[in-house]
């Protein structure tokens, strides 16, 4: 009997959604989406409100990436008062330098979370391993002393990001035109020489290297799995500097092709000329793509491997090296190895904790001259943000009245833009795990798990759902009964 | 109070020391769940404990396991759904891992379990859980929420 396979829901990811898998009458995988059936609130939400308020506001979708979200909100709102490249004002360093400390401090941090507490659990017990023990708390009791030091690494980029912004979450200090603090020179002296509870910065590059060899410990030891799993194409995208290579905070946006060849490169103000939004009934989550490409060819990837696969360098030595490394494995062209996400990932890690001790070592950072601010005749009223957030590219656009209240949002977050490339995702782990199997186990349900958790999707991000919202994997025969569903 | 039983007591003379942590869990952007938030804001108005350390937190994450095991005793302070609790209620957590285990947040129990594991060393804990009613986006907390809240620190203060 043809079956349907739902996972719902689907775990350690942030917020939830449900994945269901068509099977036909032999068993055969005839299709697999992930569906996010949660209402989406927070563009219709701000509308009204002062476009100041709309940073401060908007951050609060996500108690992860809110950084990116303050940032991304930040910059659209210099653009809407008249600072930026359309005006020829720009922000003073200071403040664009304590935006980027807190940015790569965040990368850190929610790169630590994603890597250690979601996916080292899996490489270190199985995928086949137990619910019970394949999980962090499985992890802690394996080895306490290896999260002890990754505690002490999320506290030091937390500790970072409460200077910076002024809170542990959802900070205030991004306003219009610049910032409202520079870093103390007390602040700077504890993280670069630490304290009783908190790393030095050589200490915290240390730890950051932890999850690279983990990754490569794991890789050699299971390079057909790794490599072999889901192994989907796509454009990759991401900001890039003057050089082509990557910058998480501003930049122009970059498409490369699977050869690496350039397909476009554009200012993000102008998304609207080069981006459409497909929709699906079955979801909320709309589908980006590249507009004269259209959906399936031009869909992007973005996130750490993707921002790998377009950058040619890494401004850092270690990352840089690692990097190198990285780039050699497939000979040039792009990796499209999902599992190669998480390598990325350690990457990236290792190249936020060199540039957060780039910047604690300038003095900039304690400098006064915090703001710009160009005067009501250069109001604008419309401004574009974007950043690099951990998951991937992050697109905030705004638009306001006269008065200053806003009359329209639009964002359009890394998990949305992944959409495509995650839905392709859990297609090929269902054909490779659960095709023509006659029972469904455990593993394969996980197996799907472990395709989309490699994205580390947000899906509170992704539906701007006031709240969080619940993921279920469900498995459906060819009248459409459902015949297995799993919770967990 | 519970209406399930008597609270714990709480050492409100060992609290005011500074070992001791009171941490108030909360959003005060949603309602009453800013009950944590409000029971350390007003700590800071009438200063019945000025030794004691406070602090606030949205939700409890790993890094406070290291945040605890500096401290003799930890109070912390939660709102809570839970309709038998009339207006809040004293326990005595323990260390024990649990499933409640996400990213987001981590239960009290399993930021005590995480202690000991990888920081060799457990405060005396207690929890005081206040009943609230509304979560919604926005800020201040119901007027429920503020009798609970009122009577809670009536009762922590009250010496006994």
């Amino acid at each position: 009997m043809a079956k349907t396979l739902v996972i719902d829901p689907v775990t350690r990811i942030e917020g939830h959604g449900r994945v269901v898998i068509e099977l036909d009458d032999d068993r055969n995988v005839t299709d697999a989406k992930l569906h996010v059936v949660e209402f989406r609130g927070y563009e219709k939400f701000i509308q009204g409100h002062p476009y100041w308020e709309a940073p401060v506001l908007m951050q609060r979708i996500c108690g992860i990436c809110f950084v990116s979200h303050h940032l991304g909100g930040a910059k659209a709102l210099d653009d809407m008062i008249g600072v930026g490249p359309a005006s020829g004002t720009c922000l003073t360093p200071t403040a664009v330098k304590m935006r980027r400390l807190g940015h790569y401090a965040q990368m850190l941090q929610s790169h630590v979370t994603s890597y250690f507490y979601l996916v080292v659990p899996e490489m270190l017990f199985g995928i086949d391993a137990a619910p019970e023990q394949r999980n962090f708390i499985g992890l802690i009791e394996a080895n306490p002393g290896l999260v002890k030091r990754v505690v002490r690494l999320r506290k030091w980029g937390q500790e970072v990001i409460e200077a910076v912004f002024g809170r542990r979450m959802h900070g205030v200090s991004s306003v219009p035109g610049g910032v409202n603090k520079s870093l103390t020179a007390a602040d700077v002296d504890r993280f670069l020489h630490g304290e009783d509870g908190l790393s030095s910065i050589d200490e915290v590059i240390d730890d950051a290297q932890l999850g690279l060899q983990m990754f490569y410990d794991f890789h050699e030891e299971h390079r057909g799995q790794v490599d072999g799993f889901a192994n989907v194409s796509a454009l990759n995208m991401c900001l890039v500097d003057e050089d082509g290579n990557v910058d998480y905070y501003d930049g122009r946006l970059r498409v490369v092709d699977e050869d690496k060849k350039l397909v476009r490169e554009f200012d993000y103000r102008d998304y609207l000329d080069h981006f459409s939004e497909g929709v699906e009934k079955w979801t909320y989550m709309k589908f980006p793509f590249l507009t004269d490409l259209g959906r399936d060819a031009g869909s992007v990837r973005v996130g750490p491997l993707a921002r790998l696969n377009v950058t040619r360098a890494l401004s850092t030595p270690i990352a840089a090296e690692a990097l190198e490394r990285f780039h050699a494995y497939t000979g040039g062209r792009a990796n499209n190895m999902t599992l190669h996400t998480n390598w990325a990932r350690t990457i990236e890690i290792i190249h936020a904790a060199e540039v957060v001790k780039d910047l604690l070592n300038d003095p900039d950072l304690q400098k006064d001259d915090l703001v710009v601010s160009p005067g009501a005749d250069a109001w604008i009223g419309e401004g574009v943000g974007v950043v690099e957030a951990p998951r991937g590219t992050l697109l905030h656009h705004y638009r306001a009245d006269r008065e200053g209240n806003v009359t329209f949002a639009n964002l359009i977050v890394a998990t949305t833009q992944n959409n495509q490339v995650l839905n392709r995702t859990v297609r090929s782990v269902a054909e490779d795990y659960l095709g023509g199997q006659a029972e469904v186990t455990e593993g394969m349900m996980n197996a799907i798990e472990v395709g989309i958790r490699a994205y580390d999707p947000c899906l509170s991000c992704a539906t701007h759902a006031l709240g969080q919202m619940p993921l279920t994997v469900t498995v459906v025969d060819a009248q459409g009964r459902v015949v297995d569903e799993r919770a967990r | 109070m519970s209406a399930r039983a008597e609270p714990h007591r709480v050492p409100v003379e060992l609290l005011d020391d500074p070992t001791s942590l009171i941490y108030g869990i909360g959003n005060s952007g949603r309602q009453d769940d800013g009950l944590g938030w409000a029971f350390i804001d007003r700590l800071e108005q009438i200063r019945p404990l000025p030794r004691a350390h406070l602090r606030r937190t949205y939700q409890l994450s790993l890094e406070d396991a290291d945040l605890i095991s500096r401290y003799t005793r930890v109070l912390f302070v939660d709102a809570t759904k839970d309709p038998a609790v009339e207006s809040f209620t004293v326990s005595r957590p323990e260390p024990k891992l649990d499933f409640s285990f996400t990213s987001h947040a981590i239960s009290v129990p399993s930021i005590l379990a995480t202690t000991q594991q990888c920081f060799e060393h457990v405060p005396d804990a207690y929890l005081l859980a206040i009943r609230g009613y509304e979560w919604e986006l926005q800020e201040g907390l119901t007027s429920p929420a503020q009798h609970n809240l009122s009577h809670s620190l009536e009762f922590l203060l009250t010496p006994r």
